[in-house]
């Protein structure tokens, strides 16, 4: 018990140092509760006033609320994998708290507690405003409330369990020094793979049946029971408690969850007594004493000096650090997502084609700032706490800023010129749109690529320990805001020529004077917009001194 | 080769260093000693960049670390206290970065040798991450030393390492300064300071509380058989009412 009010003060202490950050989330937080409520009771009530529905709306919601279970534990099984391994096995404090008169089975609970907090904590905060949603549209009883938040923190320990235990198998039989690789390739994937799933499951389609079709796809759907499984013993739980029983399937879950917890901390105190945690440990030496020369593609870099050096540096830590890597195979499903999104649209009219060419425009903006979140703005950051090589190196911060610009910007150019590309062959758009596409990818890709490496540069985190981390502040916010404003105002540039080819589909306008002179606009704002956000990231970088920002 | 005039450095409303002025010469050691909290790391920090002084210049081999920064730290090799280098780098694809970074013409052959002289030849094509904390701190050694800086700053040079390397670093850091290189350590080892320093400033509470040789010191205390230990707690002590 001393060991958690110890973290509970810990805690205390950090919102007290900083109540701005705190306040910040809070706000959000409200507003995406707000959301998610006004949702869930608008798609309650839609449920319940759908025609010819009426006896099935209870049972399709029901399902509805098992596949949302379903998916979140699922995400937060893979997600527990690399935290279950740092927080259970390798966390700095870990010797510390061992030393305390405390079992080791205290120890371990308490690790336990912090995975689960770690892996779980957002998905049960996000699952919260449904189930308030749903005992509002459904008035439910005041019991309804506490039984509900039970059942879903009941829920998400389960899959907490899972991965932890899974992360125990992954210790005991990976190469030593290889399992956070390994299962941070493991969670990666499998995020990338559920968010191409989800999105080739292609639910727009919905959108073009009958209703009589639709109420069939309903029927079908109420029937189609999970089974025996924690998801649906939770949407039992939470039904139940609408009606303010409490059913048997609540001791199931309960239970279950509290016995998977204990057998994780009793397992995880064993593996560490045992010393089955040595395949942490790094690799044993071998004895190599070869003069190693450059590897072949080194040597392009380096004409580019002495930002051609961070650029090979940068490139060897990517490729062998798994929490940067991993980060390419997202933008890999987010590409994917977009093709499956433009090749979706089924329409004949070209006017409609270049209609949705245009907004595509701005899509295409919203998914590079999407992917740049995790490319260009952390790259700043990723230098870590290795930045004092760099920092007492003779090199202008400006040479460090171009270097990580020019090193992320490759694979922002291929993807927003690419998907440009195959945006106006998919959409068979009209020739000044088909151009005006992979313009617009291009543009909105340097630049995008320049405000992220730029905020990057001036609201550095040194101190992340991953790069998904590092844009949970300020300047990612800030960052997001002004590549969606980038992305609508490329869009807004373009929204001329896009009206001259929905009106005058044979006029090719980039071939006219006015097709030129925005051309050449368009080339003025990229050049500046990218500039910008660069020189301001090379100059709060000069000024930057660790702990002040 | 190290001018400090005047430095202030200010966090918000706390003074860590108040308006000191040294200077370290060529081919000298000069340790800087004080207490926690007494300046020390601030002043290294200002002296190498990581941070910006408040007030104040400070000149590395007449080039201005503010004004002047890419210049003075070309002629700057630093030893911090924790030696965090890219784990996923080997120790040798670390000091080629270096070496371009810095412009060393023959990086490759003179990390070889530094290699050898740190008996670190047969791990130099393995990742850092699986070095010991000794094997990073004598890799941050060569890392300094690389392209041989008129200025070499050291933030608690022995943290780490066995005796034999110990011993190595201490002979080095005293050879280096008599091929007329200036070298600036901070340690809270006396011993070590009174081995290898020419001179001496004693830092308390932000200030210069006492500066010079042994001789000097000794001198100033009233104590002719003192070692740098009672000189320091003797030192410390007298200003700690002072300021209060």
């Amino acid at each position: 018990m001393t060991v958690f009010l110890f973290r509970l003060t810990a805690f205390k202490n950090s919102v007290i140092r900083a109540p701005i950050l705190y306040s910040v989330g809070l706000v959000f937080l409200a507003l995406v509760y707000w959301g998610i409520l006004f949702l869930t009771r608008r798609g309650v009530r839609f449920l319940d006033q759908f025609p010819a529905i009426g006896t099935i709306a209870d049972a399709v919601a029901q399902r509805s609320l098992e596949a949302l279970f379903l998916l979140l534990m699922l995400g937060v099984a893979f997600s527990v994998l690399t935290t279950a391994i740092t927080t259970l096995y390798s966390s700095e404090d870990l010797s510390f708290l061992l030393s305390l008169p405390a079992s080791g089975l205290e120890v371990f609970s308490l690790k336990v507690v912090e995975t689960y907090l770690s892996a779980a904590f957002l998905p049960a905060l996000f699952t919260l405003p449904v189930l308030i949603g749903l005992g509002l549209e459904k008035g439910a009883p005041l019991i309804y409330y506490p039984i509900g938040i039970a059942a879903v923190l009941a829920l998400y320990a389960i899959p907490v369990a899972i991965g932890s235990l899974l992360a125990l198998i992954l210790i005991r039989i990976s190469p030593a020094g290889r399992v956070k690789e390994i299962a941070t390739a493991v969670s990666v994937l499998f995020a990338a793979a559920l968010i191409f799933g989800l999105r080739v499951l292609r639910p727009e389609r919905l959108s073009a049946l009958s209703p009589g079709e639709f109420e069939l796809l309903l029927q079908r759907f109420a029937r189609f029971e999970i089974g025996w499984s924690p998801p649906s013993w939770a949407s039992e739980v939470v039904w139940s408690a609408l009606a303010g029983r409490v059913p048997n399937a609540a001791v199931v879950l309960a239970g279950v969850s509290l016995i998977l917890l204990l057998l994780v901390a009793r397992l995880a105190a064993l593996a560490y007594r045992e010393g089955w945690i040595r395949s942490l440990d790094s690799r044993p030496f071998r004895f190599d004493s070869a003069v190693r020369r450059p590897a072949f593609w080194e040597t392009p870099f380096y004409a580019f000096g002495r930002s051609g050096s961070i650029m090979v540096k940068d490139n060897r830590l990517l490729f062998r650090d798994p929490t940067q890597w991993s980060q390419l195979l997202v933008l890999v499903a987010l590409a994917g997502v977009y093709l499956v999104s433009t090749s979706s649209f089924e329409v004949d009219i070209q006017r409609f084609k270049d209609a949705v060419g245009t907004m595509n425009l701005m899509f295409l903006g919203f998914l590079l700032a999407g992917v740049g979140v995790r490319t260009a703005y952390p790259i700043v950051s990723l230098e870590g706490e290795g930045f004092w090589m760099l920092r007492t190196g003779p090199i202008a911060s400006s040479q460090i800023v171009a270097a990580k610009f020019l090193n992320a910007l490759p694979v922002m150019l291929l993807l927003g010129g690419g998907l440009g590309l195959a945006a106006a062959e998919l959409l068979d758009l009209s020739p000044t749109l088909a151009l005006a596409s992979p313009i617009a990818g291009f543009s909105a890709a340097t630049v995008i690529t320049a405000i992220g490496v730029g905020l990057g540069a001036a609201y550095p985190r040194f101190d992340a320990t991953n790069p998904a981390e590092i844009p949970l502040s300020p300047g990612g916010l800030l960052y997001m805001t002004l590549s969606l404003v980038y992305a609508a105002l490329m869009t807004i540039m373009l929204a001329y020529p896009a009206w001259q080819a929905i009106e005058r589909p044979d006029y090719l306008f980039w071939m006219h004077r006015e097709g030129m002179l925005l051309l050449l606009l368009l080339v003025v704002v990229t050049v500046l917009a990218t500039a910008l956000p660069l020189f301001f990231g090379s100059y709060r970088l000069a000024r930057y001194e660790p702990g002040a920002s | 080769m190290i001018e400090v005039h005047r430095l202030v450095k200010r966090y918000g409303k706390l003074l860590a260093v108040n308006e000191i002025s040294f200077e370290a010469r060529a081919g000298e050691v000069l340790a800087l000693l004080g207490p926690n909290g007494a300046g020390k790391s601030t002043t290294i920090k200002c002296l190498t960049g990581l941070i910006r002084p408040s007030s104040g210049n400070i000149r590395l081999a007449g080039s201005d670390v503010v004004s002047d920064a890419v210049a003075a730290k070309a002629k700057l090799g630093y030893v911090p206290d924790r030696p965090y280098l890219y784990p996923k780098l080997t120790g040798r694809e670390l000091l080629r970065f270096l070496a371009r970074l810095r412009g060393v013409e023959d990086g490759e052959s003179l990390a070889q040798e530094w290699f050898v002289f740190f008996g670190l030849d047969g791990f130099a094509n393995e990742l850092i991450e699986g070095y010991s904390h000794g094997m990073r701190q004598k890799l941050t050694f060569i890392a300094a030393l690389l392209h041989d800086p008129e200025v070499l700053v050291i933030d608690e040079p022995m943290v780490g390492l066995d005796p034999r390397a110990a011993r190595q670093v201490k002979d080095l850091m005293a050879g280096y300064a008599r091929k007329g290189r200036t070298v600036l350590l901070t340690t809270h080892s006396m011993d070590v300071a009174e081995t290898v320093a020419d001179r001496v400033i004693l830092l308390n509470r932000g200030q210069i509380a006492a500066e010079g040789t042994m001789e000097e010191l000794r001198l100033q205390i009233g104590h002719s058989q003192a070692d740098l230990e009672s000189i320091f707690l003797q030192m410390t002590a007298e200003q700690l009412p002072a300021a209060s």
